[in-house]
């Protein structure tokens, strides 16, 4: 049995005392992240840009179901300062059935038409289907977005294949597509590191190079608000791997059940989230909002010094 | 003796602590404390909780849920957690500032229903006034946003439930298919089981105080009042104790007692014994 499929299989309560993931104890260093062709330092904070190639994703439906709309979105992110498209074919949420035929048909020429128009960009795909993680490696993406944990343990391997980089997700345990039904942990953040660092010792074993690796707790998989909020407060414990993290915040739940807002309402609570979750050390953010994103990151960049503001003549005239 | 059985789903959302600000849900919250009200009423001596789990048997442990479970960021009690059904079972009876005995009964989710229906036939005690508190809930698979997504045979499913418990037809509830009650994540399945085989032979009344599904999971909650002889004797002759003079004793005793005749020359299948 592979370590990627023993994961799967274990309780939550088995999953805090598994041992041998190759969990460092200690804090490590950030490493260096590389995709496509690029390094990124740990200092430099990413954003991923969500294109949907769905007719009924959550926030703004059907948006960019359209292959020219979802290119235009594609130029909009480029100039609003994405550095990485996170391109998808199926929803999160359960709904109609997306085969690995459609999803691929959703994804693969789009990517390829991407790629065409960015040499340089990097393009994730949100998938957790090794066909179609094969299909869009092929057609040129950097980077797999395994939102559902590692469901499909193939899909690492194509990442090692190909020489991409591969997201590890904690997606609490659940089958694609289903939502939290009264999960339960005895400690979530340990649950997160757990599974997380299996993943990502499972990519390291089948040959995905380390700086290729990133670890995401995937707020409001698998959990409730309360869980969201948790793993946002203790983001500190997972960025103390040493593994780059990527958060995914934009306009969820958890952001809409904390404000008591619908989903159109919910920029400001993502962006406060932004915030807080660069400032304790996530480096990549999966946004709907680029720009206000970018804005956000480089706030922070420049309150750490990390980056110089753009232009500083305020009082020194 | 079965004094009463209430019905109450265990949604974690009925934990007050567990909903943040707002008072989520306040028509459910009021009808389990009516019928966890309506159950103390009765004056059991043992309180059974009766809740579906991962596994059969007496809980031992302690019976108090622990919020932090779902929500870290409350404090937790520090010990293991209960199974959800028991731990809210438990804390409607604290809520009802109920002090008495507690018997603390899982079922497993997976039990066959002879099984489940035999635990619940053996529950009873003649020389014990039990109350039982009985935890399930229905299809959480309701509506496109429930927890399982939508699954349209989950409102009939619920319905003929609903319909089992409100009309007091009891034995209806071990023809619940399990697995169709698998498929559409009706936890409670394992719970009426044990409800049928502890109450469906007293023929009881029943009154249904809370049914629907405001966030696609299917909840029931209701009161049932066993119907037996025995039972009513005993409520009559505490009640006549208690409110009446002795010479009104007397003839309400004689009442009574007529009553009873009468009960008793009606047919023997009519009456479900």
């Amino acid at each position: 049995m592979s370590a990627g499929k023993a994961f799967r299989d274990m309780s939550p309560i088995d999953m805090t005392t598994a041992s041998g993931t190759g969990r460092p104890r200690a804090g490590r260093p950030p490493r260096a992240l590389r995709l496509n062709r690029r390094t990124f330092e740990p200092c430099q904070l990413l954003v991923m840009a969500i294109v949907n190639r769905t007719p009924d994703s959550f926030y703004q439906p059907g948006m960019t179901w359209d292959q020219e709309a979802a290119m235009d979105r594609v130029h909009a992110a480029v100039v609003d300062g994405a550095d990485i498209v996170d391109i998808g074919g199926v929803p999160a949420r359960p709904g109609d059935d997306v085969d690995v035929r459609e999803e691929i048909r959703r994804t693969v020429p789009f990517i390829a038409a991407v790629r065409e128009a960015y040499p340089d960009l990097v393009i994730s795909v949100d998938t957790w289907r090794h066909e179609v993680g094969r299909e869009a490696c092929a057609a040129g993406a950097d980077l797999l977005n395994d939102s559902w944990g590692g469901w499909d343990t193939r899909l690492v391997e194509v990442a090692a294949e190909f020489g991409t980089g591969v997201v590890c997700s904690h997606a609490g345990h659940l089958p694609p597509r289903t939502r939290p039904f009264r999960v339960a942990y005895p400690d979530v953040v340990e649950d997160v590191l757990t599974g997380t660092l299996a993943l990502a010792a499972r990519a390291l074993e089948v040959g995905v190079e380390e700086e290729r690796i990133l670890i995401d707790p995937a707020h409001d998989f698998g959990k409730n608000t309360w869980h969201s909020l948790e793993i946002t407060r203790r983001l500190g414990e997972l960025v103390a791997t040493g593994w780059p993290v990527l958060v995914s915040l934009s306009n969820k739940d958890f952001v809409g059940e904390t404000l008591d807002v619908m989903v159109d309402e919910r920029l400001a609570g993502t962006l406060g989230t932004t915030a807080v979750s660069a400032w304790l050390g996530a480096r990549v953010f999966r946004a709907h909002h680029v720009r206000e994103t970018r804005h956000v990151l480089t706030m922070v960049s420049a309150i750490r010094g990390d980056t110089p503001p753009a232009c500083a003549v305020r009082g020194l005239a | 003796m079965i004094t009463g059985a209430a019905l109450c789903p265990s949604p974690p959302l009925l934990c007050p602590e567990l909903t943040g600000g707002r008072a989520v849900a306040p028509e459910l919250r009021a009808a389990c404390r009516e019928a966890v009200g309506r159950l103390l009423r009765e004056d059991p001596e043992v309180v059974v909780i009766i809740g579906p789990a991962a596994a059969s048997g007496p809980w031992f442990g302690g019976g108090r849920l622990n919020p932090s479970i779902f929500a870290p960021a409350i404090a937790g009690t520090g010990s293991d957690s209960p199974p959800l059904a028991i731990g809210l079972g438990s804390m409607l009876l604290d809520q009802a500032g109920y002090r008495g005995r507690r018997r603390l009964q899982a079922v497993g989710y997976d039990e066959a229903a002879s099984v489940c229906v035999k635990l619940g036939a053996e529950l009873d005690d003649p020389s014990v006034r039990m109350a039982l508190l009985v935890i399930g809930d229905g299809s959480a698979r309701r509506s496109l946003k429930a927890p399982g997504y939508l699954d349209p045979r989950a409102e009939a499913f619920d319905a003929e439930c609903e319909r089992a418990i409100r009309t007091g037809d009891l034995g209806a509830l071990q023809r619940l298919d399990q697995t169709l009650a698998r498929d559409l994540m009706a936890t409670g399945w394992p719970a009426w089981q044990v409800l049928s085989g502890a109450l469906a032979p007293l023929n009881p009344v029943a009154e249904v105080l809370f049914s629907g599904a405001p966030f696609g999971v299917g909840y029931l909650v209701a009161y049932l009042n066993p119907c037996s002889l025995s039972a009513r004797e005993a409520w009559l002759s505490s009640a006549i104790g208690t409110l009446l003079s002795e010479d009104d004793q007397q003839t309400l005793l004689k009442a009574a007692a007529i009553m009873n005749r009468i009960a008793d020359s009606r047919p023997r299948q009519a009456r479900g014994t």
